[in-house]
Parts: structure tokens; C-alpha cells; sequence
């Protein structure tokens, strides 16, 4: 970059083409000057003048600087004097003057040439650098806002990803709808056939308070029952935020469990659980994992709908692996899928339920991937099918 | 002889409705023997009393329709009063097809299964009450020889004593000794009293 306050073009031509003329006239003042005190011709002024002029001004205005030179010399300093002739007898020495002025210019012109090529370049460079400077800050920024534009969509598709689980969540636990419906009218039908019986005990002529107490004892504990399992499908149904906490995940297995017993008696299936002892606690959003669970649940107990002739179980365990994962697994004893079903298995909106809308799988899969694990099925067809999910166990101490 | 005290059985999975049930009945004097499951009530011993099942449609394992269907089949007669969650059509049909005295949904107002089990109880009292009657003209005319049968047979059809001694090709007189002796043998006081005696057993028979 040039430093300095810029000269204007012009100024700049006009300067390089009038030195030569003033160097020449000032090396001709002092070689006047000079002449009285040395008596011998006092020229070596003009070939600095020469290398002055190039030196400023470039080839043109040296080669001016030299023709201008050898002429006032010729005129003023050669004999005879005052004359463009020059004697016989001072040819050589002249010749050699003007020899030495055209070797000096063309040594300062190209000495000049090739430092402005490099002062050139080196211009040239700049810009060029400055240019892919403001190029890669372009860059830059557009890779920066198309960063913050990602992060925003896979916020929004956090966001929806959420919302769907939950939508998916509200469909399952509508499929339960006659279940839960049974599971609280049940506690209900407790608390109402309790009461009577306490106001009977109580209305009697001599009332019997120990019967009117157990009864109303009764009461309580199925209007506590009820509520709890309000408390459990509303849990379902919150919209709340993903979290992480440390879950133990065989009292999650128990709830949904506790969930799908209507069903499964509704649809004749025994539930059986086979849940390790020492299961390390994982980090997870209980929410999300119960619906897993009871996503998987509810596809093994309609896998069993048709099956006559064996025992209709549903069996869920829990796991460590040698690798540090926790491992469940959820087995039902139904028609197995074949291979095509298999690979479209996890396929969203795929189902071979007439009232599903095969969103249960794929939502569980991207769930459990959330939580950095695998969901996963393997099936024989006419045995039963089993879904595996693995989760980071938390590490000792730290759960 | 005096009658047993009634008893009601009530049958259901959930440990809370059966106490709560059974509590109330209870409190209204009567006795009541409570069972988690169908087949806990098969296995138990019962006495020989008028009474009513309270019976819980939907059970795991065993339902209360296919109780029912069972304690038919086996000859067992006792009222039965459904309670359920939710009846449809078809579940109520076919339990009163089958013989139910009542069909209720919970949860149960007290003073409806108060009255269904008092109604229960009455109708089982007058079908015991039948059966006895009916146990003991069979055994009454179980007494009779063959002939005495014949002749009866034909009593009962409205036929003078000559007109079956023809049919029988017997002696009017062997014919009154017989008639004597059915009527001896079957306690009957009157003619009328016979025949209605023989139309029951044959209605009996019949069904």
C-alpha cells in the first residue's frame, strides 16, 4: 500500500519530465562556478545531473536529461566554444563523456525499472491479498450466518421433534383411552360402593363404627388410587421440555408396566418382567423413555391380538452389557414380522395397524439416538418379536 | 324346618369393590362371602342356602360370562347380578339370555344393588322352594310300581276307572286297588290334586 499523502497523476508527469531540464541547468551553474577555482572543464556534474533525472524520472526523461546534457556541454564546455562543434583534437574525450552518460542513465533506468516492477508487485500483491482478505471475511460471514441459521433450524426441529413425541404420546395413550377409563372407574367404583357402605354402618340404629371406619378406609385408598393414576397420564400428556436426569430405569419399566395392565388384560396377555438387580442408573428424559417403553408395550400386545394356542406373554428385561451399556429388551410371543415389514419397520407413517398412524417407532428410535443409544428389532416369524434399545449407563460415581 | 340364612357371594378382582360390596350388603344384615376370582368361588365349599352371586363382568383369566356359562352347565341355579365398568349391547344380551337378574354398571348406586340382591335372593328362595316341591313328587312317584304308572297315566287323561280296566284288559276292581294305592303312595288328597301333581312333574320332565 502506498504510504504517505497520494501526488496527483499529473503533478507527478510534470515533475518527472522538468527535472531533467533543472538538474542539467544546476549541474551547468556549478560547473560555472566550479570552473575558476579547478581551471580544468568541470563536466562530472552533468552525469550525476543524468543519474539524478533517470533516477526520478525513469528512461525518458534520462535520455532527455542525457541529449540536453551532451548539448550544453557541446555548446559551453567543448571547443570551440559556443558552438555545437566540437575539434578534432576533443572528439575522443567528448565521446567518452557521452558514452559514460548513456551508460549511467541506462544502468539508473534499469536499476529504477526493476525496483518499480518489484514495487509493482509488491502493490499488486497487496491489493491481491487485501482482495482475498475481504473475500474470506465474506465468506466468513456468510458461513457464520448460515451457522446461526442451522442452529436455528435444528432448534425449530428440536422444537417440532418435541411437539411430535408428544403428539405420538397423546395417540398412544389414546389407544389406551378404554383401558385408563377402566383403571380409574375401577378406584371409583371403590370409593362410591365404600361410602355406602360407611353411611349404612353409620345409619343403622346402633352404628357399627369399626365396619363405617374400614369402609371409609377403603374409600380413601381408591380415591388415592384414582388420582394416582390421573397423576400418570397426565404426566404423559405435559408438554415439557426434554430434560436429562439420572433415571432409574427399572422403576420406569414398573409405571409403564402399570400403564399397559389394562390393556393387557383387555387383550389377555400376562406381562412378566425380568429386571436386573444391580442396573446402573441412566441419564435421560423419563418422559420420553416411558413412551418408548410403552410404545413398544402396546406393538407387542397388539402383536398377540390373534394368537391362540400358546401362552400370550409379554416379557420386558433390563441389562448391563459388557460394554457398559444398559440394555432393554421388550419380547412378545406374537405372529413375528417378516422381512419386509422388518425393513420398513422403522419407517415413519409406515403400520400395519388399522388405527395406527406409524409414528411410534421412528419417534422411539429417534428418541432413544437422542439419549445416544440403538433401537433395534429382531423377529421369527410365527415365534415373536423383540425390540432391544441400549443406553449409556451413568459412570460410577456419578449417578 | 327352618331355612338357612342367605348368603351372597360376591366375585370381583378388585379387592376394594368386593370389600366395599360386601361391606354394604352386610350393613343390611345379610351374609356375604367375598372371592378375587371365578375360579377361587368354584373351589370353595358352599351351604345349602338361598342366595345370589354378585358377579364382575370383566376379570383377568376367567370372565363373569363364561361363570355363568359354567355354573349352568354344571346345574347350578343361582341369581346372578352383573356389575361392570361398561356394558354393551351384546354382553348385556347375552347375560340375560343366560338367566341374569340384573345388569348393573359402576359405579353401583347402593340402593339398586341393595334391591337387585333382596329381589335375587326372593326369586332364589321361590325356586328353591319349587325344586323342593318338585324333588319330592318325584320321589313320591317314584314309588310307584309300573302298573300303578299305567293306571295313572291313564287317570290323569281323564279316564273312568272301567274304561282304563278295558285299556289295561284288568278288572275294574284291580283298577280301584291301584288308584288307592297311587293315591296313598303320592299323598294326594283329591283327583285334581293328582293331575296337577302329574302336570308338573311332566312340565319338569319336558323342560
Amino acid at each position: 500500500m502506498l504510504t504517505g499523502r497520494p501526488i496527483p497523476q499529473n503533478l507527478q508527469i510534470a515533475w518527472r519530465y522538468t527535472a531533467p531540464f533543472l538538474f542539467v541547468l544546476a549541474a551547468l551553474f556549478l560547473s560555472f562556478a566550479l570552473r575558476a577555482s579547478f581551471g580544468n572543464p568541470t563536466w562530472f556534474f552533468f552525469p550525476a545531473a543524468v543519474v539524478s533525472a533517470t533516477w526520478i524520472g525513469g528512461r525518458v526523461p534520462g535520455w532527455i536529461a542525457v541529449i540536453f546534457s551532451t548539448l550544453v556541454v557541446q555548446y559551453f564546455f567543448v571547443p570551440p566554444i559556443g558552438s555545437l562543434g566540437v575539434n578534432r583534437h576533443d572528439l575522443p574525450y567528448f565521446a567518452l563523456f557521452v558514452v559514460c552518460e548513456i551508460f549511467a542513465s541506462w544502468l539508473i533506468s534499469w536499476r529504477r525499472e526493476a525496483e518499480d516492477a518489484i514495487r509493482r508487485a509488491r502493490d499488486e500483491l497487496e491489493i491481491r491479498v487485501a482482495e482475498r482478505t475481504a473475500e474470506l471475511k465474506h465468506a466468513n460471514d456468510a458461513l457464520l450466518s448460515q451457522i446461526e441459521e442451522q442452529r436455528r433450524t435444528e432448534e425449530a426441529l428440536q422444537t417440532t421433534r418435541t411437539a411430535l413425541a408428544r403428539v405420538v404420546r397423546i395417540t398412544t395413550i389414546g389407544e389406551l383411552t378404554a383401558s385408563i377409563a377402566h383403571e380409574v372407574n375401577q378406584p371409583l367404583a371403590a370409593v362410591v360402593a365404600n361410602s355406602d357402605a360407611c353411611v349404612a354402618w353409620l345409619g343403622l340404629k346402633d352404628p357399627n363404627l369399626s365396619e363405617a371406619r374400614a369402609a371409609a378406609e377403603r374409600a380413601i385408598q381408591g380415591a388415592t388410587r384414582a388420582s394416582e393414576v390421573i397423576a400418570r397420564i397426565r404426566s404423559l400428556i405435559n408438554k415439557a421440555p426434554p430434560e436429562r436426569t439420572p433415571t432409574e430405569l427399572n422403576a420406569v419399566i414398573q409405571e409403564t408396566c402399570a400403564l399397559a395392565a389394562g390393556q393387557a388384560a383387555r387383550n389377555d396377555v400376562a406381562i412378566l418382567t425380568d429386571l436386573a438387580a444391580d442396573l446402573p442408573g441412566v441419564v435421560a428424559d423419563r418422559i420420553q423413555l416411558q413412551q418408548v417403553l410403552l410404545n413398544l408395550a402396546i406393538n407387542g400386545l397388539e402383536a398377540m391380538s390373534g394368537i391362540t394356542g400358546r401362552a400370550r406373554e409379554l416379557t420386558i428385561r433390563s441389562r448391563v452389557q459388557e460394554d457398559s451399556q444398559v440394555c432393554v429388551s421388550v419380547e412378545d410371543t406374537g405372529i413375528g414380522v417378516n422381512t419386509e415389514t422388518m425393513a420398513r419397520l422403522f419407517e415413519p407413517f409406515f403400520t400395519t395397524r388399522a388405527q395406527g398412524i406409524g409414528m411410534g417407532l421412528p419417534i422411539s428410535r429417534s428418541i432413544i439416538e437422542a439419549h445416544g443409544g440403538r433401537l433395534w428389532a429382531e423377529s421369527t416369524l410365527g415365534q415373536g418379536t423383540v425390540f432391544r434399545f441400549t443406553l449409556q449407563r451413568v459412570e460410577a460415581g456419578k449417578a | 324346618m327352618k331355612e338357612p340364612d342367605p348368603i351372597v357371594f360376591v366375585i370381583d378382582d378388585e379387592a376394594l369393590i368386593r370389600d366395599g360390596i360386601g361391606s354394604l350388603i352386610r350393613s343390611i344384615g345379610l351374609r356375604a362371602v367375598t372371592f378375587a376370582s371365578p375360579s377361587e368361588f368354584m373351589q370353595s365349599k358352599r351351604t345349602d342356602a338361598p342366595g345370589c352371586l354378585v358377579l364382575d363382568v370383566r376379570m383377568p383369566g376367567q370372565s363373569g360370562l363364561d361363570l355363568q356359562r359354567q355354573l349352568s352347565d354344571a346345574g347350578v341355579h343361582i341369581p346372578i347380578i352383573f356389575i361392570t365398568g361398561h356394558a354393551d349391547i351384546p354382553m348385556t344380551v347375552r347375560a340375560m339370555k343366560d338367566g341374569a337378574m340384573e345388569f348393573l354398571t359402576k359405579p353401583v348406586r347402593s340402593q339398586d344393588l341393595l334391591d337387585a340382591v333382596q329381589k335375587a335372593i326372593e326369586h332364589d328362595r321361590t325356586l328353591r322352594k319349587q325344586r323342593a316341591e318338585l324333588a319330592e313328587i318325584r320321589t313320591r312317584f317314584d314309588l310307584l310300581t309300573p302298573r300303578e304308572t299305567d293306571v295313572l297315566t291313564l287317570v290323569v287323561a281323564g279316564l273312568l276307572n272301567k274304561q282304563i280296566a278295558d285299556q289295561l284288559g284288568t278288572s275294574e276292581l284291580t283298577v280301584k286297588t291301584h288308584r288307592a294305592h297311587v293315591m296313598e303312595k303320592t299323598k294326594a288328597d283329591s283327583l285334581a290334586q293328582l293331575v296337577r301333581m302329574a302336570e308338573r312333574l311332566k312340565t319338569s320332565l319336558q323342560k
